[in-house]
C-alpha cells in the first residue's frame, strides 16, 4: 500500500496524490479530481478526452462546434491510421465568431451540417460541443435531431463542453455517441466466433498487428474501437459475443452497456508485451471453449515468441538493470508496461496516469516494487523532481513530457499519439524493445551537462564525461527481493482473471 | 471541393491566446495564465512543444462547472497562488479564452481584487484579453506585446531620461535563431546595450541544454529594458501588415518617432532595415554586412539557373509570407499563389505592391484569410512547382507530388523549427540554398527516371523542373 508522505515537495493540496510504496505502510492515493487551478496539471479537458477516444472513427466528419482553437489544435494529431478512408484526420469547425456568441450558433451548425453532407456524403457526423456552446445554450441534441431527420444519415452530438467535468467524462461523451450506432445494422455472420476489439486506437497501426491473431485463431473481429473502424463496422458491433477492452478507462463504460444492453460480456486484455499478450490469446480462446482454437493459440503464443525471443534476448542485456518512469493517461497502458518493463529486464521506479481511478492505483500499488513513487495527475515540476529522485534513465510518456525528460538527460520512449511504429503485438513488443534500445543506449546522453573541456581534459578523454547511466548508479535487488516481485505478479494475475 | 460557405475545413489560424502566449514566452522571468479550462492551456502546449522540442509551461484556472456558472474568480485567484508558490515568476501574464469571456470574467478586476486581499507585493500581472472567438494568434501577439509594453511604461507619462536607445518591436512570432539574427545585426549597427528588442524568445524557447530544468527558462526581454521603451530615441516595428499597436502606443504616448518595416527576409527587405538602422543610429553600416550581401549575391547567382520561373506557393503569417514574397520574387521565381492565414490591414496591398515591384507582369494570386480548404484548391488551380509555408501544407503538397520548403509557425513534423535561419542576408543563403537544393534534388530523381526507361518515357510534366533552364 502506498505511503502518503511527502515524496518531494510540492503544493500542500497535491501531496496526497504522490506517495512511495511501501510493503507494510498504509494509505491511499487520492485521485479522481478535478486539477486544482494553476498546478500546471498534463490534463486536458473532457472535449480532448472525447476528440481522442472518437477520432479515429475513420470514415465520419468530426465537426467541432465551437471557436477555431479546438479545431486547429486537434487536427490529425492522434497518430490512428485506417485502412479505408482518411475523413477523420481533416478538421471541421463551425468556427465561431462574436456574433454566433451573441446569437446563437444553431443555425451556422445546422447549415454547416448540411453543406457537410452534400459535400462529402458521410455515413455519419458526429458534432463536438465545445465549452462556451455550453454556456450560449445551443440545444445540439435538437440541431442534430433535426438534421438527421432532414439529411437521412445519423448527425450525433458529442456532449463535451470542455469545462464540464474530466478527461474521463470526454470518454464517456464518446462512448454514449458510439451507442447511438450500434446495432443500427445487421451483422454479417462469418464465423461461430466474433469479437470487438475495444479501447485500440490504431495508433500506427496496432490494430492491424492484433487483428490477424484473433482471425488465425478462426475468430471474426467485427469491428474495433475506435481505431480503424468505420461506422458501418461500428453499426454491427452487437453482433459479437465478447467484447475485449483494451484501455479500460476510455472503454469500460461502453462495454458495460453493451453487456447491459446486448449481454455481450467484455474481458479487459493488453496486446501489449510477451506475457500480457499470451494471457489475451489465452483468454479468448478459453472463452469460446474451444479446444481446438486452444491448441491455434498455444501455438501462435509459441511460434511468435520463439521468432522475436533472440532478439529480445539480445535487447534485453543492453537494458537489463535500467529504471523506466511511467507517466500515461491512463492506467491501462501503464499497468500492461510494467510487465512490459519486466520482461526487458528494467525496473519500473516511478508511476503516474492523469486519468487513474481508485482501483487502477491498488492494481499498480500490488503490480510495483517497494520504493516505487505512484502519482496521480502530476506537472511538470513534479515529474522533474521525481525524475531526479527516482534516479530513471528512461521516461515513457506524451509529447508534454518528452522535453522535460531530454532536459534532464533521461532517455524517453512516446507511447502515447505521436508514436510511429507499433508496439502491440509481437513485432510491436520487438519494436519498442528496439525503441528503448535506441534511446536508453545512445551515446548523446553522456554529453548532457557536459562542458567544454570535459572530453579533452588530460588523458581522461570521453571518461570525464558522466553518462545518466554512471549518474544512477544502483544497486542489484537481492534475490530475496526477485522472488518477492514474483509472487506479487502471480497475485495480480489471479485477481486479474476474477476481476 | 465545390462551394463551402459555412464550414471552416483544416484551419490556417489558431486562436488568440496561443499568440498571447508567444508573446509572454518572450519576457524574462515570466509565466502566462490562461483563464478557462484545462484543455486549453494543455493544447496550446502540446503545439508549442511540437514546434519548438521545448517543455513548455502554460497556467491554466481550469474552470469547471461550478466556476462557469458563478463567475471564475475563484479559480483565478487560486491559480495566481499556485503559479507564485511554485514557479514564483515576476511577470504573470493572464488571457482569457472563449469561455472565461462567454461568462464575462473581468480578469483585470478578478487581478484588482487579488492584489487588494494581500497575498501579492510586487508581482507585476498583466490582463490580456483574448477571446478565441475573435481574430487569430496573430492579433493574440500583438495584443499581449501591447499589454506588456503599456504595463511596464505606467507612470510617469512624461520621459524621464532620454536612453538614446532603439526600440525594436517585433509584430509576428519568428523562430528563436532568427531572433539571433536580428540582435546580431542590431548589435553590429546599432550597438550592444543600444536597443530594446521586444519579445525575444531566442533563448526560453530554445534554452541550451545544461542538464537540469529551469522553473522558467532564463532569457526574455528583461524588465528595466521594458520599462525603459518609454524613454527611448526611435522605435522599429517589424512586420508591416499588421497594425503594431505597441509602436503605436509608444509614438502616441511618449512621442517616440516610429518606423515600420518588413521582416527582413531576402536581400532588398534587408538592406532596407540595415539602411534605416544606419540612418537611425548615425553609424555606418560595417564592412562585414557588405560582405555577407555579397556572398548572398554570389548564392544568388549560383542558384538562378534553377530557380528562375519556377511556380512557387507560399503561405503562412502574413509578414513572414510578404517576406518570403519578396526573397522568391528577388530569385526570378514566380509567386503563382500567396496566401496569408489571418486578415491584416495590409497584406494584400503589400504584397500586390512588392510583386509590381519586382515583375510587374506577374500572374499572382493573393488570398488572406481562408482555409486549408480553400487554400488546397487555390493549388490545384495554380499548379506551383513547390509550396512553401508551414507544416499543414504536406496533405496537399504529397497529393500534388510537390516538394515543400518548411518555413514558419507550425512546424510540427520535422526537427529544427526552432533553428530556422530566414532573416536578415544570411537567413537568405539559407533559404535559397534550401529552396535551389530541393529543385536539383527533384531533377535528380526525374533525370534518373528518364534515362533508366527511355522507351517509356514521358516528356516531363509542367509540374517538373525541366522548364527552369528553358
Amino acid at each position: 500500500m502506498p505511503d502518503i508522505t511527502s515524496v518531494i515537495s510540492t503544493l500542500d493540496e497535491r501531496q496526497p496524490y504522490i506517495a512511495l510504496k511501501k510493503a507494510k505502510k498504509g494509505g491511499e492515493l487520492a485521485c479522481d479530481n478535478t486539477s486544482i487551478a494553476g498546478s500546471m496539471s498534463q490534463r486536458a479537458c473532457v472535449y480532448s478526452g472525447a476528440r481522442v477516444a472518437l477520432n479515429p472513427v475513420t470514415d465520419a466528419i468530426h465537426l467541432v462546434h465551437g471557436p477555431i482553437g479546438c479545431a486547429s489544435y486537434t487536427w490529425d494529431i492522434r497518430g490512428s491510421l485506417s485502412s479505408d478512408k482518411e475523413t477523420f484526420r481533416t478538421s471541421f469547425s463551425t468556427d465561431m465568431k462574436e456574433l454566433d456568441v451573441v446569437f446563437g450558433g444553431e443555425k451556422k451548425l445546422s447549415n454547416c451540417i448540411d453543406e457537410l453532407a452534400e459535400l462529402y456524403n458521410p455515413p455519419v457526423i458526429f458534432v463536438y460541443s465545445t465549452c462556451i456552446v455550453g454556456i450560449i445554450g445551443d440545444d445540439l441534441q435538437a440541431v442534430c435531431k433535426n438534421a438527421t431527420e432532414k439529411i437521412g444519415i445519423p448527425v450525433i452530438p458529442v456532449q463535451s463542453e470542455g469545462f464540464k467535468g474530466t478527461k474521463s467524462d470526454g470518454y464517456k461523451a464518446a462512448c454514449n455517441a458510439l451507442k447511438e450506432l450500434i446495432g443500427t445494422k445487421e451483422p454479417e455472420i462469418k464465423s461461430e466466433y466474433r469479437i470487438n476489439i475495444l479501447g485500440d486506437y490504431n495508433v500506427a497501426g496496432d490494430v492491424w498487428l492484433v487483428k490477424p491473431l484473433f482471425e488465425k485463431m478462426g475468430i471474426q473481429v467485427i469491428t474495433s474501437m475506435t481505431g480503424d473502424a468505420t461506422a458501418n463496422c461500428i453499426s454491427k458491433a452487437h453482433g459479437a459475443q465478447l467484447n475485449l477492452v483494451q484501455c479500460s478507462g476510455s472503454m469500460t463504460y461502453l462495454a458495460k452497456w453493451m453487456e447491459k444492453k446486448f449481454d455481450i460480456p467484455f474481458k479487459k486484455i493488453s496486446y501489449f508485451g510477451l506475457e500480457d499478450l499470451s494471457i489475451a490469446l489465452r483468454t479468448v480462446a478459453e472463452f469460446f471453449g474451444s479446444e481446438e482454437m486452444m491448441n491455434i493459440a498455444e501455438d501462435i503464443i509459441e511460434q511468435e515468441t520463439n521468432r522475436i525471443m533472440p532478439e529480445i534476448r539480445e535487447i534485453r542485456t543492453r537494458l537489463e538493470g535500467k529504471t523506466a518512469a511511467i507517466y500515461m493517461g491512463g492506467a491501462a497502458k501503464a499497468l500492461t508496461l510494467i510487465k512490459g518493463f519486466r520482461e526487458l529486464g528494467m525496473e519500473v521506479v516511478i508511476i503516474g496516469t492523469q486519468t487513474g481511478k481508485r482501483a487502477d492505483y491498488k492494481q499498480i500499488s500490488y503490480r510495483v516494487k517497494d520504493g516505487t513513487v505512484i502519482v496521480d495527475d502530476a506537472n511538470p515540476l513534479e515529474l522533474a523532481d521525481l525524475l531526479k529522485k527516482q534516479k530513471a534513465d528512461l521516461m515513457v510518456a506524451g509529447v508534454k513530457e518528452r522535453f522535460l525528460a531530454y532536459k534532464l538527460g533521461v532517455s524517453f520512449c512516446d507511447f502515447n499519439h505521436d508514436r510511429v511504429v507499433e508496439f502491440e503485438g509481437y513485432d510491436g513488443f520487438l519494436n519498442f524493445a528496439r525503441e528503448l534500445d535506441t534511446s536508453v543506449n545512445s551515446p548523446v546522453w553522456k554529453y548532457i551537462g557536459s562542458r567544454i573541456g570535459d572530453s579533452y581534459s588530460g588523458s581522461k578523454g570521453a571518461e570525464g564525461i558522466k553518462g545518466p547511466s554512471e549518474r544512477s548508479e544502483r544497486k542489484n535487488e537481492t534475490e530475496g527481493e526477485r522472488n518477492n516481485m514474483q509472487e506479487i505478479n502471480s497475485i495480480t494475475l489471479q485477481e486479474e482473471s476474477v476481476a | 471541393m465545390s462551394e463551402r460557405n459555412y464550414t471552416t475545413v483544416n484551419p490556417c489560424i489558431m486562436c488568440q491566446p496561443i499568440g498571447s502566449v508567444m508573446a509572454f514566452k518572450g519576457i524574462e522571468d515570466a509565466m502566462v495564465l490562461l483563464h478557462g479550462s484545462q484543455g486549453c492551456s494543455t493544447y496550446m502546449r502540446l503545439h508549442l512543444a511540437h514546434h519548438f522540442r521545448e517543455p513548455v509551461d502554460i497556467g491554466s484556472s481550469s474552470l469547471s462547472e461550478k466556476g462557469a456558472v458563478y463567475g471564475g474568480s475563484e479559480n483565478l485567484k487560486k491559480a495566481l497562488k499556485n503559479i507564485i508558490i511554485r514557479y514564483d515568476p515576476k511577470v504573470i501574464g493572464v488571457s482569457t479564452t472563449c469561455l472565461a469571456e462567454t461568462i464575462g470574467d473581468d480578469i483585470a478586476r478578478i487581478i484588482r481584487e487579488f492584489r487588494e486581499e494581500g497575498v501579492e507585493d510586487e508581482r507585476i500581472i498583466i490582463p490580456v484579453p483574448t477571446p478565441s472567438y475573435e481574430d487569430s494568434h496573430n492579433s493574440g501577439y500583438i495584443k499581449a506585446v501591447e499589454a506588456i509594453v503599456k504595463t511596464f511604461t505606467l507612470g510617469d507619462s512624461k520621459k524621464e531620461i532620454f536612453n538614446n536607445k532603439l526600440n525594436v518591436v517585433l509584430s509576428e512570432n519568428i523562430s528563436p535563431e532568427d531572433i539571433r539574427e536580428l540582435k546580431y545585426i542590431f548589435n553590429s549597427v546599432v550597438g550592444n546595450n543600444s536597443y530594446i528588442l521586444l519579445p525575444d524568445i531566442s533563448e526560453t524557447f530554445d534554452a541550451p541544454m545544461t542538464g537540469d530544468l529551469s522553473k522558467i527558462p532564463p532569457g526574455g526581454t528583461t524588465h528595466a529594458d521594458i520599462a525603459d521603451m518609454k524613454n527611448s530615441a526611435a522605435t522599429i516595428g517589424l512586420g508591416i501588415t499588421n497594425d503594431n499597436k505597441a509602436v503605436n502606443y509608444l509614438g502616441q504616448t511618449f512621442d517616440i518617432p516610429s518606423q515600420n518595416l518588413p521582416l527582413p527576409i531576402g536581400l532588398e527587405y534587408t538592406d532596407r532595415i540595415l539602411a534605416a538602422l544606419s540612418n537611425i543610429s548615425g553609424t555606418e553600416i560595417p564592412d562585414e554586412f557588405q560582405k555577407e550581401r555579397g556572398r548572398l549575391i554570389d548564392t544568388m547567382v549560383d542558384s538562378h539557373k534553377y530557380v528562375y520561373g519556377t511556380k512557387v506557393a507560399i503561405y503562412g503569417d502574413p509578414n513572414n509570407v510578404l517576406g518570403m514574397l519578396s526573397l522568391v520574387l528577388e530569385n526570378g521565381m514566380h509567386p503563382i499563389l500567396v496566401v496569408a492565414s489571418s486578415k491584416s490591414p495590409g497584406f494584400a496591398e503589400q504584397a500586390m505592391e512588392r510583386v509590381k515591384q519586382v515583375k510587374p507582369d506577374c500572374d499572382v494570386t493573393i488570398l488572406e484569410d481562408v482555409d486549408f480548404d480553400t487554400f488546397n484548391d487555390a493549388i490545384r488551380k495554380a499548379k506551383p512547382q513547390m509550396l512553401i509555408g508551414n507544416s499543414n501544407g504536406k496533405y496537399i503538397a504529397k497529393e500534388l507530388n510537390v516538394p515543400l520548403i518548411r518555413f514558419g509557425f507550425p512546424i510540427h513534423d520535422r526537427v529544427g523549427a526552432q533553428r530556422l535561419l530566414t532573416l536578415g542576408y544570411k537567413g537568405a543563403m539559407r533559404m535559397l540554398d534550401r529552396i535551389t537544393n530541393t529543385i536539383l534534388e527533384v531533377r535528380d530523381t526525374e533525370l534518373a527516371a528518364k534515362w533508366s526507361e527511355p522507351e517509356s518515357y514521358v516528356p516531363l510534366s509542367e509540374n517538373s523542373f525541366h522548364s527552369a533552364e528553358g
